[in-house]
């Protein structure tokens, strides 16, 4: 597959990305050059007829019926031309569109496809707005090059070919005359094009930070309201603001004047006068007949619209370019290596060891260095330490978020990295903190992981959960979907993620225990869900407060990505060190032990 | 009139959008007037240059070139002129669009500034920084690109059309005939493709919010992916995206493939007037008179179809033009707070709500309902309630991020409504969820609280909020930088960074959402910390997660569907065996629970 094969950066990326469709793009541009030629017919019609009228100018009625029948003939087939020239150039504009469709269609599944194999740490919060902007906006902004660009050029190169050969043939020291324009236009444009250059650096640097001013001042304005103060956002987007029309002002006052000239050098009104004065001086000297000018006057402007419409479209050119290389880059974000077949090996038990592991977000700020501990099956395990000391890091890596730099992890005997990832997640579950639900009904989020798990599996997962009457209580029941028939508060997308993690059914778990977020009812409900799924299974608590945690069989204590202590909660406390401090931290000492409420 | 019927249609959306620059505008809107009359001018100017052609052509053909060279003289100053016009009015529109990237932005900026802080919902920002870079860039280039070829190509044919009626009755007549069905097929071919457009866009933007989807549930997806790939519902929309996108392609080929046929049609019809005209004019022989004026009529036949098909060209960028014009329209409609005319003072920091009801629109349920409430100056009232039943509502309400439905807010017996928005936002610290970071180091950020405060001060506010322990984990300090909105700090430390923000500006009320803001233990102890310390010492309303915090307050205020079912104190409370009492005991509850299960006093099973 092209995807996994390291592409050369010498290759033009908007040719790497049509290259499919390119045969495709080439027959729509030449139906649309074809059909452009033929709906100019009319226009040498017209010439012709006026030809045959002046030649058979005062003549007697004899001959009226011959001249007759040649004029409609004349007229029917330019009629008829451009009628199925126009039919040659709609077949050509459906056939660049529909090949643009399958062009970003597969695209996006490429995208897609590709994005499922990269790391889970890929992801980051910023990763969403790339994907977005690179899987939907970049690629409709192909689709402007495919769906439009060939078919314009074939249009374009098609009037201005058939123009100046019809032209040439009649006469061509006219023809010369009345294509002066062309250069012109082109001399302009690119002292144009030389002048925006000067200024260009200045342009792209005040538009970027216009840009990034603009977010700062929208995402901050209920901070500044908040304080009242007139905020520095304000008037740094105000300067900002000032400062880009500026920018724009100077960028194009000097293009202004040129493109004004470039673009009066091609209108109709100016090559028709050229045509007609030079015509004109022609016929004095009697190098033509008055008739023989009526094709240049008829032509010649015509072959200002497709000019300008390459204009047009070349500068549309530059912004493919960059959403095509940003598409690339996309589909070659580096993918999670995947065991051979040959490599694969089935777990033994489901013991897990963390040997020597060491993890690196990037090369100066190390996360963890040298974790060792085992999880034996049936055992509680806990992570406990300050924010920032590397806890969720670990959790993370245990669920192949990303592997580790250093050191590995082991499932029965075997490295997460020679196992499936669908082997990986029927043996670990998880619960995290941060609950995603999908835009879908309550059903196919509970069977996320197992779409065909009966209703009763689904139900009983629920109430397992403690989340089944409330779904009942919905309007569409386990149909509603969320965030559409239904908002659920957040304990409640914590039960049905909980749910989830039920019907998959994992001997080892690795739970998140914040619940701070939600209310009472809901922690007392999500808490007693927990109590039932966690009986019997191996876990990983990322602890935040330490009472919840003092009965496991083991704490490991974090900070600053080492376990500095590890032992049960009585073991640790008589060591006197972090833990005993977190522990006299939190006051839990002092709160009594509450009395178990009836239920 | 046929072609008053012409104006309408095409009318109709010219002052549609018109009347969204004149929005946009304001002040500005002379440079855009003088601008369209300018192109205007532009337009007539060159539709009267080419009828020159007309008694060039005439006199050229019956041979009598002498009498032809004072009309190419004429021509010649024409194109001279138009050459001249072209460069103003393209110097007109440049100016139209600095208006708009200047005067345009500004006017956003203080319109966005003066709207309610409930407006900024994640997808109201999302769409306001779209407008306010490439929306206005977009709209910012629409006169020079698109306004000007369109203008043209309209008024030029309608010259065209005059002269043609001089010349060549019945052919003018035809034109004039077809001007209207031309407008009325691009009217009705436009509307076809804005369905379909509208259908593509509707399914973009579910495949866009999958796509998002699929990069932040990423973990979930895969985790979950057992039988089926993670990538099955992201699959499905594309596949959708694809249909409709073919729908698309062929609707709009259609369309412009309609457009383009009518004005063909128009131009064969004409061409068969004119053969049929001469029929009629031939009676007996081929005068050449006759047949000079038919030619003439049919080369200014073709230069009346030309723009015309440069227009209908233009159908799908006006389309989307007028997109972004609607997009700019809808934020510059939504209703900024009024302020007061004669703002007035609070007398003191007591809060009173009085009768408040409020929905969030019009249709929606009401999420307050006759609530009335007194909280003492310096008192400390926690709010409790399960999640839905109005209390970050409530709170948001005192700090005017929307106006009452009915009832009033008052701070120190004035209304909010009555406070200039500077003078109640002094009044008031908020500690809410929304923690964003401006661009510059950890003590800027806490300086926008009191721009000029003391060092003590700082290290005082750092010290309550539990920044102190992030500034001494960092080489830089209190001055490291936070990156663009915070980015370099976690989600924990950017929090903790707003509360001392909250801290420092020492107003008379403080409100804070303990139940978002208390994300992880440390921000706990750190709320907990400042509410005991301000206790007594400021108005605080605290929407209440912690048990301790509720014990500490003087009033508890238990709400639910958005009414208030009890209130008092917590001992009263207590002894009622209500709601509170019920929420007590879910919380201990909830504190005693154990992960293990193993133990004695692990939670119900």
């Amino acid at each position: 597959m092209s995807t996994n094969t390291p592409l050369t950066q010498s290759k033009n990326p908007i040719r790497q990305v049509l290259g499919p469709i390119r045969g495709r793009l080439i027959i729509a541009a030449l139906l649309a050059s074809l059909g452009t030629m033929l709906t100019l017919v009319p226009l040498a019609g017209i010439a012709h007829i006026a030809n045959i009228l002046f030649a058979n100018a005062d003549t007697t009625k004899l001959t009226i019926g011959h001249i007759e029948t040649e004029i409609w003939w004349t007229v029917i087939a330019s009629v008829v031309c451009v009628f199925v020239g126009m039919a040659l150039m709609l077949a050509g504009e459906l056939t660049a569109h529909l090949a643009d469709n399958r062009m970003t269609h597969y695209l996006r599944l490429a995208v897609i496809q590709r994005l499922a194999q990269v790391p889970l740490g890929w992801f980051t919060s910023r990763a969403s707005g790339e994907v977005k902007q690179a899987m939907q906006d970049d690629i409709a902004t192909l689709h402007s090059l495919a769906a439009h660009f060939y078919t314009a050029v074939g249009r374009a190169s098609g009037a201005l070919l058939v123009s100046v050969i019809y032209l040439f043939a009649l006469d061509w020291r006219m023809a010369i005359i009345a294509l002066l324009p062309l250069p012109g236009f082109l001399l302009f444009l690119r002292r144009a094009m030389q002048s925006s250059d000067v200024n260009m650096h200045e342009f792209v640097t005040r538009l970027e930070r216009i840009n990034s001013t603009t977010t700062e001042f929208v995402s901050g304005i209920p901070v500044v309201k908040a304080f009242g103060v007139n905020g520095q956002a304000h008037s740094n987007y105000q300067k900002a603001v000032d400062d880009f029309a500026q920018a724009f002002d100077r960028f194009t006052r000097p293009l202004v004047a040129l493109m004004a000239h470039a673009h009066a050098m091609v209108t109709p009104v100016t090559v028709l006068g050229l045509a007609l004065a030079v015509g004109t001086l022609f016929i004095a000297i009697g190098w033509m007949t008055p008739v023989e000018i009526l094709p240049f006057v008829l032509v010649a402007p015509g072959i200002c619209a497709p000019l300008l419409l390459l204009h047009t479209l070349l500068h549309d050119l530059g912004s493919a370019a960059g959403a095509a290389q940003r598409v690339l880059a996309l589909l070659e974000t580096p993918i999670l290596e995947q065991p051979n077949h040959n490599q694969q090996q089935l777990p033994s038990g489901h013991e897990i060891r963390f040997e020597s592991v060491s993890y690196a977000y990037s090369d100066s700020h190390r996360a963890l260095s040298n974790i060792n501990f085992t999880l034996k099956p049936g055992t509680v395990t806990a992570i406990v330490g300050p924010s920032g000391a590397g806890k969720s890091t670990l959790a993370k890596l245990l669920l192949r978020f990303f592997d580790p730099t250093q050191g590995c992890i082991t499932l029965g005997g075997v490295d997460l990295r020679h196992l499936e990832t669908s082997a990986l997640y029927r043996h670990i579950g998880f619960v995290l903190q941060e609950v995603r639900l999908i835009h879908a009904s309550i059903r196919d989020n509970i069977a996320l992981g197992r779409p065909s798990a009966s209703q009763q599996e689904i139900e009983d997962a629920a109430r397992a959960a403690n989340i089944h009457e409330r779904i009942l209580a919905l309007p569409h029941g386990y149909s509603s979907v969320v965030g559409e028939d239904v908002q659920l508060s957040g304990g409640e997308q914590q039960r049905v993620s909980i749910a989830r993690a039920i019907l998959l059914d994992p001997p080892v778990l690795v739970l998140d225990e914040a619940t701070a977020a939600t209310d009472a009812g809901n922690e007392v409900a999500i808490q007693e869900a927990l109590s039932r799924f966690t009986q019997g299974r191996t876990l990983l608590v990322i602890a935040h407060r330490l009472d919840t945690v003092k009965h496991a069989d083991q704490i490991l204590v974090l900070d600053n990505g080492t376990i500095i202590e590890q032992g049960s909660h009585q073991h640790l406390l008589a060591q006197r060190g972090l833990y005993t401090r977190l522990w006299t931290l939190g006051d839990y000492a002092t709160i009594t032990e509450p009395k178990v409420p009836s239920c | 009139m046929d072609t008053g019927r012409l104006r309408n249609n095409y009318g109709a959306e010219g002052a549609v959008m018109l009347k969204m620059f004149i929005q946009l505008l304001g002040k500005d809107l002379a440079l855009f007037r003088r601008y369209v009359y300018m192109a205007l001018i532009y337009g007539v100017l060159c539709g009267l240059t080419v009828t020159v052609l007309v008694p060039i052509l005439t006199q050229l053909l019956s041979g009598n070139l002498p009498a032809a060279v004072p009309w190419l003289v004429v021509l010649l100053i024409g194109i001279a002129t138009c050459w001249g016009l072209r460069r103003y009015v393209e110097q007109a529109g440049v100016r139209v669009g600095v208006a708009v990237l200047q005067g345009g932005r500004h006017r956003l900026g203080e319109h966005v500034a003066r709207l309610p802080v409930g407006w900024f919902t994640p997808s109201n920002t999302a769409r306001l920084s779209h407008v306010a870079t490439q929306g206005m860039m977009a709209v910012a280039q629409l006169p020079a690109h698109v306004f000007t070829p369109v203008i043209t190509g309209v008024v030029a044919p309608v010259i065209i059309i005059i002269a043609l009626f001089v010349l060549h009755g019945p052919l003018g007549l035809t034109a004039l005939v077809a001007l209207p069905l031309l407008a009325g097929v691009f009217f009705l071919t436009t509307k076809l493709a804005r369905r379909a457009d509208n259908a593509f866009q509707r399914h973009f933007a579910d495949t866009s919010q999958r796509v998002v989807e699929f990069a932040q549930a990423q973990s979930v997806l895969r985790a979950f992916s057992g039988e089926s790939g993670s990538t099955r519902f992201l699959e499905k929309a594309v596949a959708k995206q694809h249909r409709s996108g073919v729908r698309l392609a062929c609707l709009s080929a259609l369309s412009a493939l309609l457009n383009a046929w009518t004005v063909q049609v128009v131009f064969a019809v004409l061409l068969v007037v004119a053969m049929l005209g001469m029929n009629i004019h031939l009676g007996g022989t081929l005068t050449e008179e006759n047949i000079i004026g038919a030619t003439i009529a049919l080369l200014l036949v073709s230069r009346l179809i030309d723009p015309l098909l440069e227009v209908a060209n233009y159908g799908e960028v006006l389309r989307s033009a007028r997109g972004q014009l609607d997009e700019i329209h809808h934020i510059l409609s939504a209703t900024p707070l009024p302020e007061p005319r004669a703002p007035r003072s609070p007398c003191s920091a007591a809060i009173e709500l009085r009768d408040v009801h409020f929905r969030y629109a019009p249709r929606e349920p009401a999420v307050l309902n006759s609530v009335s409430l007194y909280i003492a100056p310096g008192s400390m009232t926690a709010l409790i309630g399960e999640s839905g039943s109005g209390k970050t509502t409530l709170a948001r309400l005192i700090a005017r991020f929307f106006d009452v439905e009915r009832g009033s807010i008052l701070i120190g017996d004035v209304d909010v409504r009555q406070m200039s928005s500077v003078h109640l936002a002094s009044q008031i610290s908020q500690i809410f969820q929304d923690n964003y970071l401006f661009t510059g180091s950890i003590a800027d950020n806490i300086r926008i609280g009191k721009p000029d405060a003391s060092d003590a001060e700082m290290t005082e506010a750092a010290h309550q909020a539990g920044v102190s322990e992030i500034i001494e984990r960092l080489p830089q300090g209190i001055d490291t930088q936070v990156g663009e909105g915070g980015a370099r700090l976690s989600g924990g430390e950017r929090q903790r960074i707003a509360i001392a923000r909250a801290l420092i500006k020492n107003s008379p009320i403080l409100l804070v959402d303990e139940a978002t803001a208390a994300l992880d233990a440390e921000n706990q102890a750190a709320i907990a910390e400042v509410l005991a310390q301000l206790r007594g010492h400021r108005t605080i309303l605290v929407i209440a997660h912690q048990l301790s915090t509720v014990a500490m307050a003087d009033q508890i205020v238990v709400l639910d569907g958005g009414q208030i079912v009890e209130q008092g104190s917590p001992e009263q409370l207590r002894a009622s065996q209500g709601r509170y009492a019920q929420f007590l005991s879910q919380r201990q509850a909830a504190k005693g629970w154990r992960i293990t299960q193993d133990d004695a006093d692990g939670a119900c099973s």
